[in-house]
């Protein structure tokens, strides 16, 4: 891979591609929809409720209005259209009306000239509440005695997987619970965006999100007009990994702004902000393997809690993808698979990378491990053993008719060569400089994770990207603009998409108009799929200018103007057979292999993880250098759930919403990284191009809690391991969590 | 936040003078890097904010008797970088570095890091009941969220911590505080500066209000020139010490002839481990001894539901450190890399 040089911007596909955002980013310069600013613009305040389970008797938003400088208070009263909104079940209300379901839930809105000015008016809001006991236990979501939180019940959505043989025995079983605690996506930009009141009676929102037309169509629903009349535009997006596919601000904000007929901003604060959008599923995942003793596996048994707090978001796709991936990237006969999506009072929980399947990888790699000892065999051997590999068929009946190397991902981790002993650089060592260790009580293990991840929206989604491609002659030479609806989200889609095009037109000059809606839909930067989406749609975009070139020169147009728009799909799936499961669900499966070693502290409990070898097949690393990004991106996030990532919530309230206290890894818990990139390319995507985003995120986790395991002897059946999970008197802590 | 005059003072008379015109609304303030956070979460709502920065506080220099006299403006990066710290108290040098961030050392000031306030979330919250915030609200935290909460010393009233790493290096080598309040200036021994819950967890100091800190001294202490700073935490940088231990050792032919140890992130204070001192003086220099006087000092230790780990973390590095300091053995973490 050779390194751009900064400013460089003249790659094809398969280059290194320095991406225009990066040095601003880094240097500070990077314009964040937080920066946004108008001249007499209002400021916009969301009053949350401070109670996970209340009613509401009445909102007196008088003594708001009477601060000086407030242009308007408004509650749900004010909503003019749809009350309720929803990625896939619109069940959360604009503001809160009758009924509190979390703690947090926007209940009124204050615009004033002065941020702080709207923070006091919030502040003198009066909200008459009745406290209710909340429901904050997953297991006792669907008991009779437990309060009904929706209409229809508690239960969003039960996926079951019934395959092969109903009553499987087999010669070796392993069974184990474990628990994934409640992850944030932790992005560094918090909720924020400008709406402008049009002269249109219309709406401009200015937004950092994943998802311009879903969230167009959501706030138009509100507002009670028409999709045109709103019109989205992507602004500088600070990190998504899942945390903006839903709304935040935008109704609020484009509802003070028509109220007030000037433009509102919005931005959360970090403290907010940890209330201010969905967080990772926390699970309870019971397993049962059994396998022959030569540790092929016969059968997998699972049912996975998912705890989808107060409001559905996208709990019922990831049930969906919890139960698919419920068996990990291996061949098993035999599946009864139940995943339980469940309302409760705790904070609502919806899209982060891995998306469902990191839960369930940290629960059927433990069990590989469980099985590997049982069997005798080494923990990459069990796992070869029982590859996925290209024609293999999926839990779901599914057969892979794409390339799975699902096997030689684990022989490359595993025949690298192991990182040398401890070395006494004090930054090497578990604790770091905080100098608790010179090398005492300090044991190594090594541990492997293997994950599975589908790519593009599922079962049956209607999935489609649209590009306008144009091409014209400027100041003499040829130029593309590409026209997009489509997120960039720190992903690097930017350079994918000039990349596309000077592959496809031989054009150097290629300009990426700023995302918006006055193109037709992109679909999410989600489920590892914009490349992918894009790549095609752009690609059929220019395949189309090219047919209208006729193989003239692009130099030699003169003053005619190409212009092509498609909108591509990629090849449809099915829903899952709502009994069986069975299904062709998933249009496309990424994999990943870690190897983890770390060093472990016994006495103090501290974790230093050493090396992370990763091996991962992306189908045709479109930009090399970005996707190393991706991949040492997505292990640090799965580094962060191993070891320190989780919003603790207690009695439905989040005690640590702010970075002091909700800890992510910093540079120095990063390893060394050792990368090898497969490019196995997948026939039915352009250019072979396989999701990268995902699958380093969902594998690092499992992987580095299999080697602290390894080191300390340990169950470690929760992640975050904590200190007291590790240190031999802190036993009973775990035991109690 | 609420609105506030802004004041910079250009000596302490008038620092003192300017609180005294405002007691019920004025605060000092430092760095800020722990002030204005509060502020913004509403936890702090001074009127009136005096800035002290500009006092001439800002120099280390040797104090009359021997030791440092270190000004209470005095960065915290800068006083990490004295030479004479890094020479002759090399725990206090090391403490500060496992503080906070590279950034927030450059901006935070001696006297505001003493006087941090704690980071229990629920202190934090305003819309938690708090009796360090509202004294008389009642305590979340004691059936609560208490995981990096107290062991020792704490009430049924509070169990928060202290959350200063620097405070407990200056524990440990009995640095006292020169204050300046409206009758005149006084010394404040450390340990004694803090103080426990007990029924009054509002009051973090004995500190009146109006008192400032002009400087902390450290008094001449050879064995300091032989002294650590061990720090546990959950990342790697830039997180509060779950147990942090500031020891310095004197021994000689196998025997104790002096040490000190001080504990952080056990206690409303950092915590002067003076049973174990007292254990170890005149005795053995052993791991058996150092594991007794550690069990001497955490006899006393009062775990809640969920941070007994914290004790055995305690005993750990009380005695890894003081081997350490015996044997002479490992990085100086006082010159490394934060």
């Amino acid at each position: 891979m050779t390194t751009p040089r900064v400013g460089e911007r003249t790659g094809r596909i398969g280059d290194s591609t320095a991406r225009p955002d990066g040095t601003p980013k880094v240097t500070g310069a990077f314009a964040f929809s937080s920066d946004l600013y108008l001249t007499g613009m209002l400021w916009g305040v969301t009053v949350r409720a401070p109670h996970p389970r209340a009613e509401i008797h009445g909102v007196d938003v008088g003594p708001a209005l009477a601060v000086r400088g407030v242009a308007a208070a408004l509650t749900a009263e004010d909503v003019p259209g749809r009350a309720v909104y929803g990625l896939d079940v619109p069940d959360q209300p604009v503001l809160a009306r009758d009924t509190v379901r979390y703690q947090g839930e926007p209940v009124a809105l204050v615009a004033a000239d002065h941020p702080e000015t709207a923070r006091r008016a919030a502040a003198e809001v009066a909200v008459d509440y009745t406290v209710l006991e909340p429901l904050t236990d997953p297991r006792r979501a669907l008991d009779d005695g437990s309060p009904q939180l929706h209409p229809g019940g508690n239960l969003v959505r039960h996926v079951p997987i019934r395959r092969g043989d109903p009553q499987p025995t087999a010669e070796v079983v392993v069974t184990g619970e474990y628990t994934v605690g409640m992850q944030d996506q932790a992005f560094l930009g918090p909720e924020s965006g400008l709406a402008v009141p049009a002269a249109d009676g219309g709406v401009d929102l200015y937004i950092a999100t994943q998802w311009l037309h879903v969230d167009r169509d959501q706030v138009a629903a509100a507002l009670g007009l028409a999709p045109e009349l709103v019109r989205l535009h992507l602004s500088g997006v600070g990190g998504a990994f899942g945390a903006r596919e839903d709304l935040s601000m935008q109704i609020h904000a484009c509802l003070l702004a028509l109220r007030t007929g000037r433009p509102v901003k919005m931005v959360y604060s970090r403290e907010e902000s940890f209330f201010g959008h969905v967080h990772r599923h926390p699970a309870i995942l019971r397993y049962e393997h059994g396998a022959t003793r030569e540790g092929r596996l016969v059968y997998v048994k699972a049912e996975i809690l998912l705890d989808g707090g107060a409001y559905a978001s996208t709990s019922q796709a990831v049930a969906g993808n919890a139960a698919t991936h419920a068996a990990g990237p291996y061949e098993v006969p035999n599946a009864h698979v139940d995943v339980y999506a469940l309302y409760t009072n705790n904070p609502p929980c919806g899209a982060m990378r891995g998306f469902g399947a990191v839960q369930a990888c940290f629960g059927y790699e433990s069990q590989m491990d469980r099985l590997a000892a049982a069997c005798g065999l080494d923990p990459a051997e069990i796992r070869i053993r029982n590859a996925m590999r290209e024609g293999s068929a999926a839990i779901t009946g599914q057969v892979l008719d794409f390339p799975a190397p699902v096997a030689e991902l684990v022989r490359r981790v595993r025949d690298r060569p192991l990182p040398p002993q401890r070395s006494t650089d004090l930054r090497a060592m578990p604790g770091g400089v905080g100098g608790t260790t010179h090398g005492e009580d300090v044991v190594r293990g090594v541990g492997y994770g293997v994950s599975i991840k589908n790519v593009c929206f599922s079962e049956g989604f209607d999935d489609f990207a649209t590009a306008r491609v144009r091409l014209e002659v400027t100041g003499g030479e040829p130029v593309a603009t590409v026209f997009t609806a489509a997120c960039e989200v720190g992903q690097g889609l930017v350079t994918v998409q000039e990349q596309v095009v000077r592959t496809e037109l031989g054009v150097d000059r290629v300009m990426i108009a700023p995302a918006d809606t006055s193109v037709g839909g992109a679909g999410s930067s989600s489920a590892s799929r914009q490349t992918y989406m894009t790549t095609g749609a752009v690609r059929a975009a220019c395949a189309k200018v090219r047919d209208r070139l006729a193989g003239r020169d692009p130099a030699s147009l003169g003053d005619e103007v190409i212009d092509a728009t498609v909108e591509w799909r990629h090849r449809p799936t099915s829903p899952l057979d709502p009994v069986t499961g069975q299904g062709f669900a998933h249009v496309q499966y990424a994999f990943a292999a870690h190897r983890a070693v770390v060093d472990v502290d016994l006495g103090l409990g501290l974790v230093k993880v050493v090396e992370l070898a990763t091996a991962q097949d992306v189908g045709k690393a479109v930009n090399p250098l970005a996707v190393a990004g991706q991949i040492h991106g997505g292990s640090a996030q799965g580094l962060g759930l191993a070891l320190m990532e989780e919003i603790q919530v207690r009695d439905g309230e989040i005690v640590n919403p702010s970075f002091t206290d909700y800890l992510i890894p910093t540079v120095l818990d990063m390893p060394p990284m050792s990368l090898d990139v497969l490019e196995l390319a997948d026939p039915n995507a352009p250019y072979g191009v396989r999701g990268v985003g995902e699958p380093p995120t969902i594998s690092s986790t499992p992987a580095i809690v299999a080697a602290v395991r390894a080191a300390t002897g340990r169950n470690l059946n929760r992640v975050p391991v904590r200190p007291e999970h590790i240190t031999a008197e802190g036993l009973s802590v775990e035991a109690g969590r | 936040m609420r609105p506030f005059t802004f004041v910079r003072a250009i000596d302490a008379d008038q620092a003192v003078a300017g609180y005294a015109r405002e007691p019920e609304w004025a605060m000092y303030l430092g760095g800020g890097t722990n002030l204005v956070d509060l502020m913004r979460l509403g936890v702090a709502e001074p009127g009136l904010l005096i800035d002290v920065t500009r006092l001439p506080y800002d120099r280390v220099e040797e104090a009359p008797g021997g030791g440092l006299r270190i000004g209470a403006a005095v960065r915290n990066s800068d006083l990490a970088a004295d030479p004479a710290v890094r020479r002759d108290y090399p725990v206090l040098a090391a403490a500060l570095l496992a503080g906070a961030s590279g950034q927030l050392r450059n901006q935070a000031t001696v006297g505001g890091n003493l006087l941090q306030r704690t980071r229990c979330g629920y202190f934090q919250d305003v819309t938690k009941p708090c009796n360090k915030r509202r004294s008389g609200s009642g305590c979340p935290a004691v059936e609560g969220d208490h995981r990096n909460l107290a062991i020792l010393g704490h009430s049924e009233h509070c169990v928060a911590t202290h959350p200063s790493d620097m405070a407990v290096a200056l524990t440990a080598l009995g640095a006292t505080v020169h204050v300046r309040g409206r009758a005149g200036e006084r010394i404040v021994p450390m340990p004694g500066l803090h103080r426990l819950p007990g029924d009054e967890p509002d009051r973090d100091t004995v500190l009146d209000p109006g008192d400032l800190i002009t400087a902390v001294e450290l008094p001449p202490l050879e064995l300091a020139a032989r002294s650590r700073y061990r720090k546990v935490r959950e990342r790697a940088s830039f997180a509060f010490a779950l147990v942090s231990v500031a020891a310095a050792l004197d021994a000689e032919d196998g025997a104790v002839r002096d040490c000190r140890i001080a504990l952080g992130g056990v206690a409303h204070v950092p915590w002067r481990a003076e049973a174990a001192e007292e254990e170890l003086r005149g005795g053995p220099a052993t791991d058996d001894a150092f594991r007794a006087a550690a069990d001497a000092e955490l006899a006393a230790a009062r775990p809640l539901r969920d941070n007994g780990y914290k004790v055995p973390l305690a005993r750990e590095l009380i005695v890894r450190t003081l081997a350490e300091l015996r044997d002479g053995t490992g990085a100086d973490a006082s010159g490394g890399t934060p």
